[in-house]
């Protein structure tokens, strides 16, 4: 009889590629007692160039934009309707003319810009001039080459504003400094600190919305008004390039 | 030519005044205000060529400055006439003469005359509408002035009126010995 004895290197365990699939094993173990944390930190390392970053965040804020964009347009085109239905006054801003602060007086008395535009780039008085923040004021003189602006905060200047959170109309009078007086002829009207004020929609002289300010302090009711001070939100003092918007009935 | 330009040299200086006005330099400011730059032109030519001629050129310097600044409503030119007579009584060489700062306190009460005069016309204007009492605080804009005023008017002044002085002497024609 032939002793058939088995080849010592033909155990399980001289087998290097059973080793293998042992370790691989234990690997597997390891990651399922620790619920994928090392996969997920090699992950982690492995995935950082590919991460969402400016790029995609770009991409992101431009389709907003131009969700805004297609909205504010669909609703400028609604709004044109609706005011040539009521016959109120409108501004086209492709007839907007940009124009330089060559000369500027935002303190004392005498509170005006001179522009670089004049009757002779078509210019007209009346004309509504707005800045980086909102208006500034409205063109009271022209000349063949130069504008002034009176501006808001001159004691000449008188304007009707619209407060929108509390739907109501005032006066914007100047007093010869930097923050301009509401006056509301409405004891009871709720306006506070913080209101935002803007150019009447039902207004006959300046383009619609324009932003103005905002309500910084409330004065005591003198002769059943009530007086607010405003913060403007465009700064003539530093503003050096400015649109003049052609009011058209 | 050169001789002219010499005796037109007062006159000729007058055509700064508006450009500064207009040139508005913010760094010289305080809260936005300016020295009153036409009283720092019309004290020396005033003092130099007398009260009739502070008149005419004080109406002269309203005028162009209320061209160059908004609102019709109100005018420098009462603010100016006075202030121009008032200097030409001014005697160059006259006993009360204490120095440059003389012409610092000066300038400032022209100053205080002329912006109070604006001021008031602003107040009967806006009366009617009973919104008077709103423009009060704005009598800050007048001590603001009347403070730079009278800071820069020692400087400028002496300066102008040595000026004045020089091309007075230029323009007379025949100089009478003095005896």
């Amino acid at each position: 009889m032939l002793d058939i004895r088995r080849i010592s290197s033909n155990r399980w365990w001289h087998n290097k590629k059973n080793w293998i699939l042992f370790g691989i094993f234990l690997f597997l173990f390891f990651v399922r007692i620790s619920k994928g944390t090392f996969y997920k930190d090699l992950y982690y390392f492995l995935s950082k160039p590919f991460w969402p970053g400016q790029f995609q965040k770009e991409v992101i804020v431009d389709s907003v934009d131009q969700e805004s964009l297609i909205k504010l347009n669909l609703l400028k085109k609604d709004n044109k309707r609706l005011r040539e239905l009521l016959s109120l006054k409108q501004s086209s801003e492709n007839e907007a003319i940009s124009a330089a602060v060559i000369s500027r007086k935002t303190g004392s008395w005498w509170r005006q810009l001179i522009l670089n535009k004049g009757s002779k780039d078509g210019v007209q008085i009346g004309s509504t001039v707005i800045g980086p923040g909102g208006l500034l004021g409205r063109i009271d003189n022209t000349s063949l080459l130069t504008s002034s602006v009176i501006l808001l905060t001159s004691p000449t200047s008188k304007v009707g504003v619209w407060l929108d959170r509390v739907q109501i109309n005032g006066l914007l009078v100047g007093l010869g400094d930097d923050n301009p007086r509401l006056i509301i002829y409405s004891k009871d009207s709720d306006v506070q600190v913080g209101d935002f004020v803007s150019s009447s929609p039902a207004s006959t002289l300046l383009p619609p919305n324009v932003p103005i300010g905002v309500v910084i302090s409330l004065d005591e009711p003198i002769q059943g008004q009530k007086t607010a001070q405003i913060s403007l939100l465009a700064k003539p003092q530093a503003i050096d390039w400015v649109q003049i918007l052609q009011v058209k009935s | 030519m050169k001789r002219y330009f010499l005796k037109k040299l007062s006159l000729i200086s007058l055509i700064f005044i508006p450009i500064i006005f207009l040139w508005h330099p913010n760094w010289i400011g305080i809260i936005g205000t300016q020295p009153y730059w036409p009283l720092f032109w019309l004290l020396p030519w005033s003092m130099v060529f007398g009260s009739i001629n502070g008149l005419i050129l004080g109406l002269f310097l309203g005028l162009i400055l209320d061209s160059l600044t908004l609102g019709g409503s109100f005018t420098q030119i009462p603010g100016l006439i006075l202030c121009g007579v008032w200097f030409g009584r001014i005697k160059i060489n006259g006993p009360n003469l204490l120095g440059h700062f003389r012409y610092g306190l000066i300038c400032s009460f022209g100053s205080f005359l002329c912006g109070t005069l604006y001021f008031f016309q602003i107040l009967v204007k806006t009366f009617p509408d009973g919104n008077f009492l709103l423009y009060l605080p704005s009598v800050k804009n007048i001590l603001a002035e009347v403070f730079l005023t009278g800071f820069f008017a020692p400087l400028i002044c002496s300066k102008l009126l040595k000026l004045f002085k020089f091309s007075k002497d230029k323009s007379s024609i025949i100089n009478f010995p003095k005896y």
